[in-house]
């Protein structure tokens, strides 16, 4: 979708997002800045299905804090310290994020105009302190145990009950969103994919719905359900990866081996529908790549297949009395925190919020095709074990369906050289772990001066944090795995 | 229970026990030198399209020589798909680790490559504990635990991955390796004993790959650690994590 720039000033930008955030139906898209010298705030309205792009001119590098009354914005205000410099007036716990001790105190990799009235101060960190009779630290990370990407977690217990989590990321900032400004546009995609591979089909799908609103082009009709199949592809496949990680945890093997078999079965669609395990370079500005047509039909019965054999593994976990007794009640969020931080996806629709980008806004298929939606109110692993279970069946049946519906034609719209000037690109899609959000810039030349992309792990890893609290050291890992959160795609 | 098991019973060995398993037909794998000639740097339709800067193309006197770095190659298959003469064609096999990084050059005419480690590993015998190290955007991680499924099974090799760089044998590195884990990384080596071998896992643990170059200073674990074992694509297929884990066991080609 192309957005106009709406000039706001900080007083009137404070005041509207906090009334923004009382409806119903607005949401948080993502605040960042394009060079340093002003706020921009993405806000959605998923009644109209609209969103609204906020520009606040700065006057040097301070603005008020927004977290006191949008506890939200706490990451992006964050962000936008380490990124461009910017101070928030009033942030009640202000710390680096992306740029640890080891980066120079004056690097301010995406500000234009550096214009900083103090003095840059060494980038230290000081983790939130418990005092009390009996309270101990569990320091975890960064390197964990297994093969998962670094971060690091500290606990503050009492006894074997969690007090405090607080998360520290950054570890894998690769500065991506800079290097997405310096290649060329057709080469984008290359990088917008490894922000987060997990969610490659989701990011080179967000990245070209943004592009291709720039340019205002279309992709064609054959190449949107293709797109629509490689997501529900990838969502299948994670959500049976994350319920095999859940059943592993629960020390559940028979059905976690079952499902890391199936996640392979799973793969082989992808396989079949793009050449490539994890759907690298599939998904382009103006369609597909890749020309799976003599596929299809086997890529129907595999997914047929994939189907009767997730049955019984399926019916083994919901029907275990001591895997049930696991998750429920475990690692809750309430509906009401999970509207105040905005938390997105399985999460978010584990804790009662109903909102699926795939029924309003435009990608691939959607919303003209409107899959089934789950909610679930208990907010506990549980619930989001469940909003899997059942995300992954409608999935397995909108593929085939949607195989069935694929029309005839070109997979590419021929795209221009180069891209529109002055304009504003958005691309919102429902990648497996929620709403993702690529938003990019050019200047009066079409070339790309700021990419911000928001990895729907940027709201849910605060509902970790969280989750945790009140519960059981042993606990955790259970919580860890029913949010999946991604490091990479928070970090960038 | 007695029905999982049953069910378990019932969908038989799903283990791959093939012993030089290729990618099926239609999967983009790296890419190869084709056995066309090229037509020179008058076309270079394949160097224009890379998006890392993998290819060059050098005329001599007699030929034209590709030259292709699988060390920056992130496997987008632009070049096959774009080159008219078939001279870069898709590989579709799987034994691609190398022990010399400028093993992943390859030029036209070049033979596959002799890989022997440069050190003495004796010691590990039958057996390897692998320490992993993530520093990456989860694509050779999610390859990594795959090696570990029913399908791929890693441990019938003796091949077994720990929670501890104090009892660990190789160390296993994926993604560019970015300035906050540089520390972490250097940490994780030196807690290792001796002889320790390092394994880069992927395009950007080998060069830094679309990352390399930037202010994070994401440019692959050489500048940090001395590498033994290299294996690149973007991800590696599983099998190909396989064959560089079975290297650093074996020590060489038998």
């Amino acid at each position: 979708m192309r957005l106009q720039r709406a000039l706001l000033p900080a007083q009137e930008r404070a005041e509207q997002l906090t009334q923004w955030l009382h409806k119903p139906h607005g949401r948080l898209g993502l605040i960042t800045s394009i060079d340093g010298s002003q706020l921009i705030t993405l806000v959605l309205d998923t009644e109209t299905n609209t969103a609204n792009c906020w520009e606040t001119p700065l006057e040097g590098n301070r603005y008020q804090s927004l977290t006191p009354v949008t506890p939200q914005c706490h990451w992006f205000e964050r962000n936008l310290w380490d990124l461009f410099g910017l101070v928030p007036d009033g942030h009640p716990r202000l710390k680096h994020n992306l740029l640890h001790e080891s980066y120079s105190p004056d690097l301010f990799p995406l500000s234009k105009t550096v214009q900083h009235d103090y003095p840059p101060a060494e980038k230290t960190y000081r983790f939130l302190e418990v005092t009390g009779d009996g309270v101990y630290e569990i320091p975890v990370g960064p390197i964990h145990a297994g093969i998962i990407e670094p971060a690091h977690f500290r606990f503050s217990c009492l006894g074997e009950i969690i007090f405090n989590l607080e998360i520290r990321l950054g570890y894998v900032h690769r500065g991506v969103e800079k290097r997405l400004c310096e290649v060329p546009w057709k080469n984008q995609r290359f990088v917008a994919e490894a922000a987060a591979s997990d969610t490659s089909s989701a990011n080179a799908l967000a990245h070209a719905v943004a592009i291709e609103s720039i340019l205002d082009l279309a992709a064609t009709p054959r190449a949107n359900f293709l797109r629509s199949i490689s997501l529900e592809i990838e969502r299948v496949a994670m959500h049976i990866s994350d319920l095999g990680g859940l059943a592993g945890d629960i020390g559940f093997l028979g059905v976690s081996s079952s499902m890391a078999r199936l996640r392979g079965n799973a793969l082989r669609l992808a396989e079949l529908l793009t050449g490539s395990r994890l759907q690298r370079g599939f998904i382009c500005p103006g369609g597909v790549t890749y020309d799976s047509s003599e596929h299809l039909s086997q890529l129907r019965e595999s997914t047929l297949l994939l189907q009767k054999d997730l049955k019984p593994v399926l019916e083994f976990f919901l029907s275990n009395q001591v895997a049930r007794d696991r998750m429920e009640r475990i690692g809750v969020v309430s509906p009401r925190l999970a509207k105040d931080f905005g938390l997105v996806g399985v999460t978010g629709r584990g804790s009662e919020q109903s909102y699926d980008a795939r029924g309003h806004f435009s990608h691939g298929v959607y919303p003209e095709v409107r899959p089934i939606f789950i909610v679930k109110n208990d907010g506990d692993v549980l619930a989001r074990a469940n909003v899997r279970i059942a995300e992954l069946q409608n999935s397995l049946n909108l593929i085939v369906e949607l195989v069935d519906l694929t029309p005839e034609g070109a997979l590419m719209t021929p795209m221009p050289d180069k891209l529109s000037g002055d304009q504003i690109g958005v691309g919102i899609v429902e990648s497996h772990r929620g709403e993702l959000i690529h938003l990019v810039f050019t200047d009066q030349h079409g070339a790309v001066v700021r990419y911000a992309i928001k990895d729907p792990s940027t709201n849910n890893w605060t509902g970790l944090a969280i989750a945790a609290r009140s519960n059981l050291v042993s606990d955790f890992p259970l919580c860890n795995k029913s949010f999946a959160l991604s490091y990479s795609g928070h970090d960038l | 229970m007695f029905k999982l098991l049953a069910y378990l019973l019932s969908t038989g060995t799903a283990t791959n026990t093939e012993p030089d398993p290729q990618l099926p037909t239609g999967v983009i794998g790296l890419p190869m030198i084709g056995s066309m000639p090229c037509i020179g740097p008058t076309c270079s339709q394949c160097k224009n399209v890379c998006p890392t800067d993998a290819i060059e193309i050098n005329e001599t006197a007699s030929a034209t020589k590709i030259e292709l770095d699988l060390g920056s190659c992130i496997g987008c298959a632009m070049c096959t798909r774009g080159c008219p003469e078939g001279s870069i064609v898709n590989d579709n096999r799987l034994r691609t680790a190398r022990t010399d990084r400028n093993d992943l050059v390859v030029m036209s005419g070049d033979a596959s490559p002799l890989r022997k480690l440069g050190k003495d590993n004796r010691i590990f015998r039958k057996s390897i504990s692998v320490r992993v190290v993530s520093t990456g955007c989860s694509a050779c991680d999610l390859e990594l635990s795959a090696c570990s499924n029913p399908v791929f099974d890693l441990e019938r090799f003796g091949i077994h991955v720990v929670a501890s760089p104090r009892f660990a044998d190789v160390l296993l590195v994926t993604g560019p390796v970015p300035k906050a884990m540089h520390a972490p990384l250097k940490s994780c080596f030196e807690a290792m004993a001796e002889p320790r071998i390092v394994m880069a896992v992927g395009t950007c643990a080998i060069s830094g790959g679309v990352h390399k170059n930037g202010y994070a200073e994401a440019n692959g674990v050489t500048p940090i650690l001395p590498v033994d074992i290299f294996v690149p694509g973007c991800p590696p297929h599983p099998w190909s994590i396989v064959d560089g884990l079975k290297l650093a066991m074996s020590g060489a080609d038998r």
